[in-house]
């Protein structure tokens, strides 16, 4: 009894603040209705779904997002995590926290940053015409192309380093002697990269792998802040969190279907991790 | 282990102690609230109308808050709204005309009806109409969105115009004298941000159209100052006579630096520009270009917005008399936002003032108030409608597309879709 008198609180405020809103919310996305006047639809709003252009151009701009950001960002941490981790390199923990500060900067202030660097007379554009690789500046943000590109950028640059972090950790666990013994017998640095280190990484690449696929899903804050919310041009960055941020307070309030789109990510989530531990699996038994 | 819970027990019971005091101080019987998003436009013209009404009644306290954005206003407003939680909400609350059917319509009961205690007769039509829901008004009318055309003299000089040249002038006409500028002067004529189409709105209002049919249905397809609009944007875009901007800054920017030659805005963009006090006597204002079709006149409108009593609220008669002794009859006082704020109310009476019948140097020593205010009571008086924001955003969608060549009849046939498929 005594044990649960600790835990009760936490389950209490557990219950209230998260089982309770989940199921609801569950309730919530077969609601039909505006503002408050919401009423029992049935499967009413996932055929809605079906037939939404919004909702399908956002679930293929979060895809694109996600197919081409993360397999970015996981090797690149990956390769500076190796690198970083070299004993004979010279300001390792100078190179490892410029790398790892980002993800500890205010969302706010590195997407004003950024987009200021990507205005049409911005930074980027400036060095890239002294540099004479393009000859009249690209309206990041006015196109859908280059607006995608800023955005993967974006989030790679921030998310990079928090992932070379678990790399680091995972290194520093593996016994040095594997590697000496490796260089011992001849085997070349990139075959021991290849069939060393990312077999014995694998845990640690398929859990960023899902926290990656996670974060990316849930996508919002950089699209609100480079777009002023609107996911233009042209709908081309607008992700499945900013239309559900733009249905409850932009558009007429539509909170069923909201929480429709917000259960599409629970599922998306819930399918894309399940494959990722079955790939990983797969490739451990073989 | 009954320590440590009773200790928890008080430190709750402390912290729901705080949280409900704070609420009580934040609702103190007496203050009147009120929030507004621009603290140099509306904010300022709040404040200063606070103050007058300090001077009669002393023991009133209007506390103006300019801290969020529209954005966050809307979106507190909506959510605390949705949430039947209105503890948070103000008195008063600013909101732009044509968002102000949602409010009225998806939250019935939450804004207090003011017809009954101000006469709305002494307002711009038009302001009142987009307040009016089921024969009441709910809003005392703020700043009126009149359009004008505001242009760089001195470019236009070196290009061989005069302000004769761009009075009561069709947009198409607009593209040539645009074309003519550039190729004289190197300016690019406008800049125009692909996710806001205000320009669009303001055209099409001009013929006296809107988004929907008097029911509320769409009025996408068969809208032909809508298509017209749409055409002559792309016109522009043909030409070649635009900067792409994105965001606001980079919008206020591309003009008030001089790098683009002209702006056609509402008049509530006057404090913007001159706060630029060297570029005084090289800008002009002429009136809104008009579509090259039957109906459009050379007035519209763009933005725009009033202030409306939450029911909630548990001074309403405080604010309902602060609004009604200053903001629906006080002339001098829109004498004095006219002028410190380029406010232009839309008080009938008020364009009676002297400071309307002033001339500005900043504009070449043009009546320009005079001329906003001819410009006001030509505004074709449009429904805005529920679901605006809806189709503002199938139009961004459609909008490259349309400025690539592509069918404008096809863009149409796609801005309905979205928008039927998001009105459900």
């Amino acid at each position: 009894m005594a044990g649960w008198g600790f835990i009760a609180p936490a389950l209490i405020l557990l219950g209230l603040f998260m089982i309770y809103p989940i199921i609801w919310s569950l309730w919530m996305s077969f609601q039909v209705g505006k503002g408050m006047n919401l009423s029992f639809g049935g499967l009413a709003n996932i055929e809605r779904l079906t037939k939404d252009p919004v909702f399908l151009r956002a679930l293929g701009n979060t895809f694109t997002f996600f197919i081409v950001q993360v397999p970015i960002m996981i090797v690149l941490a990956l390769l500076f995590a190796v690198a970083l981790n070299d004993s004979t390199l010279r300001f390792r923990g100078l190179f490892r926290t410029a790398i790892f500060l980002p993800c500890v900067t205010s969302l706010i202030a590195y997407s004003t940053v950024f987009k200021s660097m990507f205005a049409g007379d911005g930074v980027v554009n400036q060095t890239l015409m002294a540099l004479h690789l393009i000859n009249t500046p690209i309206s990041w943000f006015g196109d859908p192309f280059w607006a995608k590109v800023v955005i993967i950028l974006a989030i790679t640059w921030r998310w990079t380093g928090y992932n070379m972090i678990f790399y680091l950790a995972a290194l520093q666990n593996i016994d040095r002697s594997i590697y000496e013994a490796a260089r011992i017998d001849g085997v070349p640095a990139w075959a021991r990269f290849r069939y060393l280190t990312i077999p014995m990484l694998k845990p640690v690449i398929l859990f960023t792998t899902v926290i990656s696929t996670i974060g990316t899903l849930q996508l919002f804050d950089e699209v609100y802040n480079f777009t002023a919310g609107s996911g233009g041009p042209s709908d081309s960055t607008v992700t499945l969190s900013l239309y559900i941020y733009n249905l409850t307070f932009k558009f007429m309030p539509s909170f069923g279907y909201s929480a429709t789109v917000s259960w599409v990510i629970v599922v998306l989530v819930g399918i894309l991790s399940l494959i990722q531990f079955l790939v990983a699996r797969d490739r451990r038994s073989a | 282990m009954n320590r440590i819970f009773s200790r928890r027990g008080r430190m709750l019971g402390l912290a729901l102690a705080s949280i409900s005091f704070l609420t009580v101080a934040a609702a103190t019987a007496g203050d009147v609230t009120v929030w507004v998003w621009d603290p140099n436009f509306n904010g300022a013209a709040m404040k200063e109308a606070a103050t007058r009404y300090a001077a009669i009644n002393p023991d009133a306290n209007i506390i103006v808050d300019d801290s969020a954005s529209q954005d966050d206003i809307r979106a507190k407003l909506q959510t605390q709204l949705l949430a039947g939680s209105t503890d948070g909400l103000p008195d008063i609350v600013l909101i732009q005309d044509d968002i102000a059917q949602k409010y009225l319509q998806s939250f019935p009961g939450s804004f207090e009806p003011l017809s009954d205690s101000i006469d709305m007769s002494a307002f711009a039509p038009y302001k009142v109409a987009a307040a009016t829901f089921d024969g009441k008004s709910y809003s005392v009318p703020f700043d009126s969105g009149v359009s004008g055309l505001f242009y760089r003299s001195d470019y236009l000089e070196q290009a061989g115009f005069t302000a004769e040249d761009l009075n009561d002038i069709t947009w198409d006409r607009l593209v040539e004298i645009g074309t003519e500028v550039k190729a004289k002067t190197g300016h690019l004529l406008l800049d125009l941000d692909m996710n806001d189409p205000g320009l669009i709105q303001m055209m099409m209002q001009s013929a006296g159209q809107w988004y929907f049919n008097a029911d509320g249905s769409l009025n996408i397809i068969d809208n032909a100052p809508l298509k017209k609009a749409l055409e002559t944007f792309a016109k522009f875009y043909e030409a070649d006579l635009v900067k792409p901007v994105s965001g606001w800054a980079e919008y206020t920017g591309a003009f008030t630096s001089g790098e683009v030659a002209a702006v056609a805005v509402g008049v509530w963009i006057t404090g913007t520009i001159k706060a630029n006090a060297d570029q005084s006597g090289l800008w002009g204002i002429a009136s809104t270009p008009r579509l090259d079709i039957e109906g459009s006149v050379n007035a519209s409108n763009l933005g725009g917005s009033s202030w409306y009593v939450l029911a909630s609220s548990d001074n309403k008669e405080e604010a309902i008399d602060f609004l009604k002794t200053i903001w629906a009859s006080d002339v001098d006082f829109y004498q004095k936002i006219l002028v410190g704020q380029g406010a232009v109310g839309s008080l009938l009476a008020a364009r009676e003032g002297e400071a309307y019948k002033a001339t500005d140097e900043f504009f070449g020593g043009a009546p320009v108030w005079q001329n906003f205010s001819d410009w006001l009571a030509e505004i074709p008086s449009v429904d805005y409608g529920v679901f605006t924001a809806e189709v503002r955003s199938a139009i961004t969608a459609q909008l490259p597309a349309i400025l690539d060549g592509g069918d404008i009849d096809a863009a149409l046939q796609a801005i309905n879709d979205q928008a039927q498929q998001q009105m459900q």
